[in-house]
């Protein structure tokens, strides 16, 4: 039993630690915002490398070692469950942090609670490898293994239970891992039955959780939840967003409806992802009563040129861009959407195949980038619609989110898939200043001198209402008498035509704005790549297009505004900031400050014994690797979510292949000479520097493939390069921690720490750079790691140990 | 006989000392209003008629018990409901925007606390506030009522249709909004009436939106910058 034991354990108990991770992140997206998780789970992540400073100033003998690993497995399910139910009774408004000086207590608890479980976790996997010195391999190898397994159990308990109920899950993983360690005591049956207390504890959480999930009121559920007669009236879970629907009589969507709509509103059904709005399914009156609403909207723009037949909608949401087809007179309609349950609720899939007009209605989940590289047909219309509320589009919060629908290569994608005839319509919110459509503008114009560069100037349309924007393209150009009905169609609905084949000048508009930005970067967009250029690094935002490498169009602020921003007074920057981007910031600040506290204290306080260069050596090549490990894992997981053409699939294929060939690979380690390390360094140096210079563009050839297909690319991709990344963190145990117990303990804590930094550091490289940088980034690092662990190195001695 | 001595020396010292400190909590309360106004007229608001009736309106009474202590920072409040009473220096500016003078007839929607409202009152402008949660409806009525807002007039009701009974309106104030406007306030707008509506999220960013009626086919909007902004302070959850 102790040869599996100990794997056992540490393999649970290590799923239990990644599953609460992932769906902590879930959580947090859900009761506040994504950014906000980030810095939460960054500190707790903190957890990890406390753990190993405190074991190596502890430095506990033999037998305490193995008393310590046994409590460490039993308090895990218990660490985890009072984490998950003691974090939702601190109330926090993290909007508050700057002004409210009690709000940074509260922070500082919630944060003590969060790394709490993953500190007692990572003493169970630490402690094991400090029990069996010789096990290194098999004991990190189980500890990668049972991450894998972690991160399938959270992904899975996401479809089919709600997110408050899932959060119970990892306890019972820690549970079981609790119950393999008590195997390995002298006292089983007393240390099995206190296992066994805790399985009964996280099953009764399961079945009623000690805690509730509370959305912030910023969100728009709590607030459209909070209408007198609203009610709940569907609640779905995935991976992908808890989905809620809501019957309220004073919700309404109509974005951007024109201030002349005189006619009736139809009924609607709220949809909210996370809690923020994601649409609404319009409920018609009899013979379609309501539907002429639609063409009042901003979006139903294209279908003023008339004949379009046969049209796209990449994101159908609710299905209002479904409706505004059907009502316009399309023959075929198919709804591209990423959010099966979204799709269902919109009534378009399984009993809604019988609501008006399903007939020409087709529909897709999945990727709209990946259908449409996929598909052979052509549209005479391909429409994106505003998509998320406003609220949240404006104050950044989507600012770190890869979106490979706006990029310059999937227009270009979406111009090769128009007839003919056809016309690409992107509509967007209108932010003051503009930035979200004045990117389009440029991101159509870069696509229209890629696949259709003669005459641009008569490829473009620019539309704005008094809340978004529209942009037309259409490759084979506007005709006379299109323009016209275009003009005549925004007049009657005082909407203003920023742009237009023909134009002279800005003109004086219905909907003013400050100045004519929207018709400048048209005519900068069409005046060819120069000129897009010059506009755009002279533009206050960065406004100019985003490609797959670095696809995040939603990201507007520039890196050196930021200070500048921060340095006037609170009003007057708040306006601009991308929460996102700052939260960011922030979370890197706050991991290297934390980080360093903990690293470094305990060492300046017994800087006499402990700072030897090869204490120096150890420390740089285990924060190396553990820069060098998380950065590979980002840009390989933005780069799958092109390739696999869905988030989840992604981050799933991602973490699976990465912690289970690492595990593999750290297993076959054992018993390999440590200068192994050093030459799996420099290996992987090499591969890592062929992923940045071939893997997109073998993404870009593998992305109409069948999914199996591109499945089993992203394995033999990932298999190898995982596999060697398993290598460096026990071999260079071997290498250079030859005094085990303290040793191993340094080399953990590093490696936490630096998991911990790379985590945001690895986000804002790709933010700012790209995924290709990143990949080369994680290069250096190992090259840096196999200088550290070169052959010949001299192994840690501690003075007095 | 000690006790009736230390009886009478509090009473007395309650005639005395009683009226001072109600009169020191006013002069506070004046203190405070003042020096919000000053920074109101900081941030750029220089109407005197909008200036003078933030300074007469005794923001205090608007917000929950305890949240009198704050009632005159610069931040939204919570009121109940996942509703706030709007920071002042918003409330300055829609009523700057709005062109407000006495005798004006103006439709509110989302009465809150009913602080806007007030303000508007104050000015002299005959107020028509919509309210969807009838409790805070309720509350709002009753303390215009006490406080003498005699020319503002409170209904329950959903505000997407407007007040039909008392249209047309001179102006139209909108305290909360999604991405439309609803059609019927367009509608009741009297032409050559302005409508200020602030669009997105109490999260990150509003942008006030001005509607200006020309006529009833010449409507036009005017997108103003992003106004200062500050999050509500704690206490929705």
């Amino acid at each position: 039993m102790t040869i599996t034991g100990r794997p056992l354990a540490i393999a649970l108990i290590s799923a239990s630690t990644l599953a609460y991770e992932i769906l902590l992140v879930r959580i947090f997206a859900i009761e506040q915002f994504h950014h906000f998780a980030y810095m939460a789970i960054g500190v707790a992540m903190l957890g990890f490398g406390a753990a190993g400073t405190f074991l190596a100033l502890a430095v506990p003998g033999r037998e305490r070692a193995e008393r310590w690993f046994r409590w460490a497995a039993l308090l895990t399910p218990v660490a985890l469950l009072a984490s998950a139910a003691l974090v939702h009774r601190v109330p926090l408004d993290a909007t508050q942090l700057p002004w409210d000086a009690w709000a940074w207590p509260r922070l500082g608890l919630i944060y003590l609670l969060l790394a709490a479980p993953f500190a007692v976790g990572a003493s169970v996997v630490l402690l094991g490898l400090t029990l069996e010195p010789d096990r290194v391999g098999v004991l990190y190898g189980a500890s990668f293994l049972g991450a894998g397994l972690g991160a399938c159990l959270a992904l899975a308990i996401l479809w089919i239970a709600l997110p408050e109920r899932a959060l119970a899950s990892p306890a019972l993983a820690a549970s079981l891992g609790a119950i393999a360690s008590a195997q390995l005591a002298a006292r089983r049956r007393l240390a099995s039955l206190a296992a066994i207390a805790g399985l009964a504890l996280a099953v009764a959480a399961l079945v009623r959780p000690f805690w509730r999930i509370e959305v912030t009121p910023y969100k728009g559920l709590p607030q459209v939840e909070a209408f007198p007669d609203a009610q709940r009236v569907a609640e779905r879970a995935s991976p992908l967003g808890w989905v809620v629907a809501v019957d309220a009589s004073a919700f309404r969507h109509a974005p951007g409806l024109s201030l002349l709509y005189r006619g009736t509103f139809p009924t609607q059904t709220g949809l909210f992802v996370d809690g923020q709005t994601a649409g609404a399914v319009s409920h018609w009156g009899e013979a379609g009563a309501g539907t002429d609403m639609l063409d009042w909207l901003p979006s139903a723009a294209p279908y003023a040129l008339g004949g379009r037949d046969d049209v796209l909608v990449v994101g159908a949401g609710g299905g209002t861009e479904i409706w505004n087809a059907l009502t316009h007179g399309a023959a075929a309609v198919t709804a591209v959407e990423l959010h099966p349950e979204l799709l269902k609720l919109s009534g378009w899939v399984g009993e809604g195949r019988s609501r008006r007009g399903a007939a020409r209605v087709v529909t897709a989940t999945g990727d709209a980038r990946s259908y449409v590289a996929g598909s052979r047909d052509k549209f005479d219309l391909i429409t994106l619609s505003a998509g998320v509320a406003f609220g949240a589009s404006a104050a950044g919060v989507y600012a770190l989110n890869e979106d490979y629908l706006h990029t310059a290569e999937a227009y270009v994608g979406y111009l090769e898939h128009l007839s003919d005839d056809g016309v690409l319509a992107v509509t967007r919110w209108l932010m003051v200043p503009p930035r979200e459509s004045v990117r389009v503008i440029l991101t159509a114009g870069e696509a229209l001198s890629r696949v259709a560069p003669e005459n641009l100037i008569d490829k473009l349309v620019v539309v704005h209402s008094w809340a978004t924007t529209t942009v037309l393209v259409k490759p084979s150009g506007f005709r006379a008498e299109e323009t016209h009905a275009l003009m005549r169609w925004a007049r009657e609905r005082r909407f203003d035509l920023d742009w237009y084949p023909g134009i002279e000048g800005p003109a004086t508009g219905f909907n003013v704005l400050e100045e004519p930005v929207l018709y400048r970067a048209a005519a900068a967009a069409i005046g060819g790549e120069e000129s897009a250029e010059r506009f755009a690094a002279a533009y206050p935002f960065r406004v100019s297009p985003v490609d797959d490498a670095r696809p995040y169009p939603h990201h507007f602020l520039r890196a050196g505004s930021l200070a500048a921003f921060l340095g006037s007074d609170r009003g007057s920057w708040l306006a601009f900031a991308e929460w996102g981007y700052v939260a960011l910031i922030a979370t890197l600040v706050q991991s290297v400050v934390l980080a360093a506290l903990l690293m470094i204290l305990p060492v300046l306080a017994r800087a006499r014994t402990m700072v030897t260069g090869s204490w120096l050596r150890l420390v740089g090549y285990f924060l190396a690797i553990g820069l060098a490990y998380l950065m590979a894992e980002v840009a390989a997981i933005q780069q799958l979510n092109l390739l696999l053409g869905h988030p989840v699939y992604a981050v799933a294929a991602a973490l699976v292949a990465f912690l289970v060939f690492s595990g593999l690979g750290s297993a076959w380690s054992d018993g390999r000479p440590g200068r192994y390390g050093s030459i799996a360094g420099l290996i992987l140096a090499g591969m890592l520097g062929c992923c940045a210079a071939l893997l997109l563009g073998l993404i870009h050839l593998l992305v109409s493939a069948p999914l199996v297909l591109r499945a089993i690319v992203a394995l033999l991709v990932l298999a190898p390069l995982a596999f060697v990344m398993g290598l460096p963190f026990p071999l260079g145990l071997r290498a250079l921690a030859r005094d085990r117990a303290q040793g191993i303990a340094w080399a953990w804590a590093a490696n936490g720490f630096a998991s911990v930094v790379a985590t945001p550091l690895a986000a804002l490289i790709a933010l700012e750079v790209g995924s290709n940088l990143l990949f080369l980034c994680a290069a250096a690092a190992y090259a840096g790691a196999a200088l550290l662990g070169r052959a010949g190195a001299e192994p840690l001695k501690l003075a007095g140990a | 006989m000690r006790a009736r001595r230390i009886g009478a020396l509090a009473f007395a010292l309650m005639l005395t000392l009683g009226p001072q400190v109600a009169a020191q909590e006013r002069d506070a309360y004046e203190r405070e209003r003042e020096e919000m106004v000053r920074l109101i007229e900081a941030y750029g608001v220089r109407d005197s008629a909008t200036r003078a009736a933030m300074r007469a309106v005794p923001r205090h009474e608007f917000v929950p018990r305890e949240s009198v202590g704050r009632a005159y920072g610069d931040y939204p409040l919570p009121i109940g409901y996942g509703q706030t009473i709007s920071q002042p220096y918003i409330v300055a500016f829609m009523t700057e925007i709005l062109e407000a003078t006495s005798g004006m007839k103006i439709l509110e929607v989302g009465t809150g606390s009913g602080y806007q409202a007030a303000v508007l009152g104050e000015i002299g402008c005959e107020v028509f506030t919509v309210e969807i949660f009838e409790a805070l409806a309720t509350s709002a009525r009753q303390r215009l009522e006490r406080l003498g807002y005699g020319n503002v007039t409170v209904r329950h009701a959903d505000g997407h249709y407007g007040w039909v009974e008392e249209a047309p309106f001179d102006a139209v104030i909108v305290t909360a909004a999604a991405g439309h406007i609803p059609p019927a306030l367009v509608e009741q707008l009297r032409p050559g009436g302005r409508m200020v509506i602030p669009v997105g999220s109490v999260y990150g960013v509003q942008n006030l939106i001005l509607v200006e009626k020309h006529s009833e086919e010449d409507v036009r909007t005017r997108n103003l910058l992003p106004v200062r902004f500050v999050p509500m302070l704690q206490g929705l959850r």
